[in-house]
């Protein structure tokens, strides 16, 4: 291995020394590393804890010359990163975080929901970068985070799938409710406190959310099965305000508009959620009201509301 | 002289003949203005009014003073309808009207999805044109409720069961394919069996009989095979009657609330006219209309 244009490389001491550099190269690296997880672990500060988080989500650890076998992966920080948000706006005590005893690795429970859901990040291999929030058991991605882009992005696909159909018979609304909102406060003080972007998606209760559904030139059949099964629940749907599409009036002043949002050309047709106290999402009307749940499930394939193209695409 | 006096006299005729038009356009010129919608009703039909408001022999228009503003009936009704319309709102509160040219109203039963489009409203003559169709399967439906049905009731049981059949014999493709199995080894057996010459016939008779029932078991298969896509066209089917049997019963529903019954219902169209216009009556130069001092 001797380089005849490299000098440090001719001599024995040039070449212990190029040794012990690169070794206390590496050992710098554990030390920063050590200072990171500190900070990850201990910091009260928010601004410490995302600038922790953000460096440990893409730390190499190991180097050439010194290897560390017991690491955790970067994904676990994400779960630590998690829970220490929370914990910092005093609700640490929604998620249990555990470290499995045979190796690093941690995984995540939601507290309300309890051993209903086991959840850990995901590391998207591609260039895009970033996490999933994953449930381990049925595999569902709730949500896509990326702290260097600032983004975060919760799947309509995954939360259904999860909570509007998986866990629909065995765990009560109200819990569903309370685990779901553990993860919209994590969104929010990502969003609130360090401007990301966030597309709450079916869990948005902003009344100017317009939800995209799948089939943006939506059967008129499909409307029509609302109005069907609305009629055999007490409800009417009535032609819409603006004449191309369909409302319903729920209880408590929630309204659900279903319209084509273009006026002309190209057809998209969108749901819409309103209330006085922008308290109701598309999800929360689905876990509410039975018949709607039922109509949204049949006919997913045209309904299903659209998710980050560029994420779950 | 006598030639002169003839013209005079004609013209004097004419001119009392004009006199008349002018009087008759002046006066409903002036109840427009006055925003006087029942004089305006009186001039346009003095027939009915006398018969109908009045309740006197009507007297015989001779000089078809109406058919002067019969070419202004589009501005005439558009003027008459803020006031109808209104007064309608009242007792007809499911039914809308759009103006779909100056003039002419399509009437709309309801406000719920896919509201039907029920016939036209006649301004000038107040009273509703209903679309016939439309009309009649109203009452059809009223008169199923005595018994307990929708007007697509029968229809949606019979594409039920035509459904639930073919997913029968969907279900069953393995108990006939079992089946066809065992007939093909017996008419392998039949062919096999060279029997005594007076028991050709029998089997014979006992191979048609197997190749019938393969041949029935093929059209099963046949059926099924296509049942799939029939079962969804049947799904469409249903749901488009269903559809309406919704939409008939938030009439009937709407009816009930407003007039009772059917029956109270059509009573009331039968006497719009004189209710509408005995409601006028004293309403002469209200809010609505232009005073001609102003």
């Amino acid at each position: 291995m001797i380089n005849e244009n490299d000098p440090s490389t001719l001599t024995t001491s040039g070449r212990l020394l190029n040794y012990n550099a690169a070794i206390k190269a590496g050992l710098e690296t554990g030390i920063t590393f050590t200072k990171l997880m500190d900070q990850l672990i201990k910091t009260t500060n928010p601004d410490e804890l995302v600038a922790a988080a953000t460096e440990l989500a893409d730390f190499k650890l190991d180097s050439d010359f010194v290897t560390f076998p017991h690491q955790y992966s970067n994904a676990d920080y994400y779960l630590l990163f998690m829970s220490r948000m929370l914990e910092l706006h005093d609700q640490g005590n929604q998620v249990m975080v555990q470290s499995r005893d045979q190796h690093e690795e941690l995984i995540q429970q939601l507290t309300p929901l309890g051993d209903r859901g086991t959840f850990n990040f995901r590391v998207e291999t591609s260039e895009n970068g970033g996490v999933f929030y994953r449930e381990r058991a049925t595999g569902q991605s709730l949500f896509y985070l990326n702290l260097d882009r600032k983004m975060f992005r919760f799947n309509s696909h995954a939360l259904t799938q999860l909570f509007i159909i998986d866990l629909h018979e065995t765990v009560p609304v109200e819990t569903v409710k309370t685990s779901v909102q553990i993860l919209i406060d994590f969104a929010r003080y990502l969003k609130e406190d360090y401007g990301y972007s966030v597309d709450f998606n079916i869990l948005d209760a902003a009344n100017s959310e317009n939800y995209p559904v799948h089939s943006a030139d939506l059967p008129a059949g499909v409307v029509d099965r609302l109005f069907v099964a609305a009629a055999k629940n007490d409800y009417m749907l009535t032609n819409g305000v603006n004449g191309n599409g369909a409302r319903i009036a729920l209880d408590k002043g929630v309204v659900v508009d279903i319209f084509n949002n273009q006026l002309e050309g190209q057809p998209e047709w969108v749901l819409t959620v309103h209330d006085d106290d922008q308290k109701t999402s598309w999800f929360d009307v689905l876990l509410n009201y039975p018949f709607i749940r039922d109509w949204y499930l049949e006919n997913l394939t045209d309904l299903e509301i659209v998710s980050d193209p560029l994420i779950f695409g | 002289m006598e030639n002169q006096e003839q013209q005079t006299s004609a013209a004097n005729v004419l001119t009392q003949a004009i006199a008349t038009k002018l009087d008759y356009l002046s006066t409903l010129q002036a109840a427009v203005q006055r925003g006087d919608d029942r004089q305006v009703y009186e001039l346009l039909d003095r027939a009915r009014y006398y018969q109908e408001i009045k309740q006197t022999r009507a007297k015989r228009s001779v000089n078809h003073l109406e058919e002067l503003v019969d070419n202004i009936h589009p501005q005439i009704s558009h003027y008459l309808s803020d006031r109808l319309i209104d007064y309608l709102g009242h007792i007809y509160p499911f039914f809308y009207y759009e103006e779909y040219t100056t003039g002419r109203f399509h009437i709309y039963f309801g406000n719920w999805w896919d509201r039907r489009l029920f016939g036209e409203l006649d301004v000038v003559n107040v009273q509703f044109n209903f679309d016939q169709t439309e009309f009649d399967k109203l009452r059809r439906s009223f008169e199923l409720e005595a018994h307990h049905q929708r007007l697509n009731t029968a229809k949606i049981e019979a594409i039920s069961s035509e459904s639930e059949k073919l997913q029968k014999l969907m279900d069953a493709q393995p108990v006939r394919d079992n089946e066809k199995t065992k007939l093909r080894e017996q008419l392998k057996e039949n062919s096999q069996k060279s029997g005594m010459p007076w028991e050709s016939g029998k089997i014979k008779d006992e191979r048609q009989g197997i190749i019938d029932q393969l041949t029935k078991l093929a059209d099963e298969d046949e059926q099924a095979l296509n049942a799939h896509k029939t079962i969804k066209a049947n799904d469409d089917q249903i749901l488009v009657l269903s559809k309406e049997d919704t939409i008939l019963n938030y009439e009937k529903q709407s009816i009930r609330e407003a007039f009772d019954d059917f029956e109270h219902f059509q009573a009331r169209n039968q006497s719009l006219y004189a209710d509408y216009l005995n409601s006028l009556v004293g309403k002469s130069s209200s809010e609505g209309g232009v005073n001609v001092d102003d």
